[in-house]
């Protein structure tokens, strides 16, 4: 502490400076859930905590979260991006098509430059048409699923290039560890690092926390949209990418439903619904506990579908804790 | 340090909006470290006006001349560029930002390393607090957010910035509306100390009293029309409320 400022209040030491500690790092809820469950299901579920398991979970939350953290960027940029799974679909199967007849590599580049390209279509269509993003992505996500099903009439597809780019994304290594789990953190700490430690991270801020106030202060607000539609986009190519990799294989229906398991672990790590703030570090925390729900009810002999009513379950009463916490100081 | 000539001249500003004349053909000036009171009611085209100024929209037809050499904006940046800053009423701040991120919003003091700007936190952080301690606002630091500051302390953030950034002119919307008797006070020794430092500025109110108070000279339009200029030695307030409720000038 600065010993000659006089002007400014020293922190007292008492509950209430804790608790506004805590209020400002709304991510700490999704690290406490996280906990819970985790330890939940470790003494519940007997195989739960075993090293099988933990990397086995680690390998869907890190294919569910590289999607989240776009949504997640895009969304404290103030914009919804609905269409990932569309993407994420879109995305494999062009990588599946193009990597059966060229280099696996050369066909990732494209496919993920493709998805670029959708990104930055919904961004376009958003910004200059001022639809609302939430029904332009809606949009995007049903054409790319039709298209697909018109292009693949309904028909699973098989990979059967060369191996580079699966070893290089998702080829099981050893004890359920994969690259995708590396490419998951490596972008998480990218991707925070972005959000918190750059200028172009405040302007993200600025941009979902109040546009006209932004775009005032000298932030381009259309560019810095457009841009993260294009990461939202390129992030879920990759993590569509990553998945087709892991199976060999791809249908039309691929994903669906995953633009809405994306929001809720963007909503549970701390991300705000409406822009302008959220961490990278919360959804890493909130994809997680959706993969620890996901294979913790599947050990612990509950049928699938309580995974869907759990995490309605969860996500509604995350948003009423953030709610909660938030006001008063935000 | 004084030069005759003005800071900003407004010549012959004209714009409309589809039907609507919102300036016709309008010229106001500012002289250095003068305070300029711009009156009107509500559609007589100041919001407008100081939008031209501003370089948020761009005029139909007319000048603008910055120490006398003409000048054209097309966007906030070129405007705060030359030193003309603008406060409005509710747009300088973000409130889910903390204090220092706001404080440097499209300014942000960068390291150099590469092509990505990376923060400099620290510094960020501490000009923040200086500026901060100077207005005379205690917060606890400056990571706090904007959303626990009153009215009055965001205006005087607010100021105490573009002060920071050598604002030349200091466009001032508003800023009183929504705040306590006490903190418009304070908001108003912040703008004549802002005066007084060397900047002008362009004062916008509905609160004939308070622009009365610290204003050197008075605009007023109408309309779209500027109907009247008054020195403050050459006016009542009552004269100026009279003038703006009317209209039009009236013969004493």
């Amino acid at each position: 502490m600065n010993e000659t400022d006089t002007s400014l209040v020293e922190p007292k030491h008492n509950l209430s400076v804790m608790l506004s500690r805590i209020r400002n790092w709304p991510e700490l809820g999704a690290i406490l859930a996280f906990l819970t469950i985790f330890i939940f299901f470790s003494l519940f579920a007997p195989r739960f905590f075993g090293l099988r398991n933990l990397t086995g979970t680690f390998t869907v939350v890190s294919e569910l979260g590289i999607m989240t953290i776009g949504v997640a960027f895009l969304m404290i940029a103030g914009e919804f991006d609905l269409s990932v799974s569309g993407v994420y679909a879109t995305t494999g199967f062009l990588f599946v098509t193009l990597g059966n007849r060229l280099n696996s590599v050369l066909a990732l580049a494209i496919a993920l430059a493709v998805a670029a390209c959708i990104g930055l279509l919904n961004g376009t269509l958003t910004l200059r048409a001022r639809v609302p993003s939430f029904i332009t992505t809606l949009g995007m996500m049903m054409f790319l699923r039709g298209m697909m099903i018109v292009a693949t009439g309904g028909q699973t597809v098989v990979y059967e290039g060369d191996e580079i780019v699966a070893t290089l994304l998702s080829k099981y290594i050893a004890h359920g560890f994969r690259p995708s789990h590396i490419w998951f953190i490596a972008l998480v700490v990218f991707f925070s690092y972005l959000l918190t430690g750059t200028r172009y991270g405040n302007w993200v801020f600025a941009t979902g926390g109040n546009k006209e106030v932004a775009r005032a202060m000298g932030v381009n607000v259309e560019r810095v949209k457009l841009i993260n539609f294009a990461i939202s986009s390129m992030m879920a190519g990759l993590s569509g990418c990553i998945v087709i990799n892991r199976f060999g294989v791809a249908n039309a229906s691929f994903g669906t439903g995953m633009e809405l398991e994306t929001i809720a672990a963007c909503v549970i790590g701390g991300t705000f619904l409406t822009g302008g703030y959220g961490t990278i570090i919360g959804v890493f925390c909130g994809a997680f506990l959706m993969g620890s729900i996901r294979t913790g009810l599947v050990m612990i002999g509950a049928p699938a579908y309580w995974y869907q009513a759990f995490v309605g379950a969860m996500l509604v009463i995350a948003a009423a804790i953030h709610i909660k916490v938030r006001k008063g100081v935000m | 340090m004084h030069q005759d000539f003005p800071l900003v001249r407004m010549a012959n500003i004209s714009k409309r909006f589809g039907a609507v004349q919102a300036l016709d053909s309008v010229s106001i000036e500012v002289g250095q470290s003068e305070i300029l009171g711009l009156l009107g009611d509500n559609g007589a085209g100041k919001s407008t006006l100081i939008k031209i100024l501003s370089g948020v929209l761009p005029p139909d037809d007319g000048e603008i001349y910055f120490n006398e050499e003409s000048v054209r904006f097309s966007s906030p940046k070129d405007a705060r560029a030359r030193g003309i800053e603008t406060v409005h009423q509710e747009l300088s701040l973000v409130s889910i930002m903390n204090i220092s991120r706001n404080f440097f919003l499209g300014r942000e003091l960068t390291k150099k390393r590469g092509l990505v700007g990376v923060l400099d936190k620290k510094k960020m952080d501490k000009e923040c607090r200086r500026v901060v301690a100077e207005i005379g606002i205690t917060v606890r630091s400056p990571n706090e957010y904007v959303s626990i500051l009153s009215g009055g302390e965001r205006q005087a953030i607010s100021i105490g910035r573009a002060m920071y950034f050598g604002a030349k002119l200091l466009v001032l919307d508003e800023p009183m509306t929504a705040l306590s008797v006490m903190e418009t006070r304070k908001v108003m020794e912040h703008i004549s100390k802002a005066r007084d430092s060397g900047a002008s500025v362009i004062f916008i109110t509905h609160n004939l009293y308070h622009v009365y108070e610290v204003a050197d000279r008075f605009t007023i339009l109408n309309k779209g029309i500027k109907i009247a200029e008054f020195n403050k030695k050459d006016v009542t307030a009552e004269d100026l409320i009279e003038t703006v409720a009317r209209g039009e000038v009236i013969k004493s």
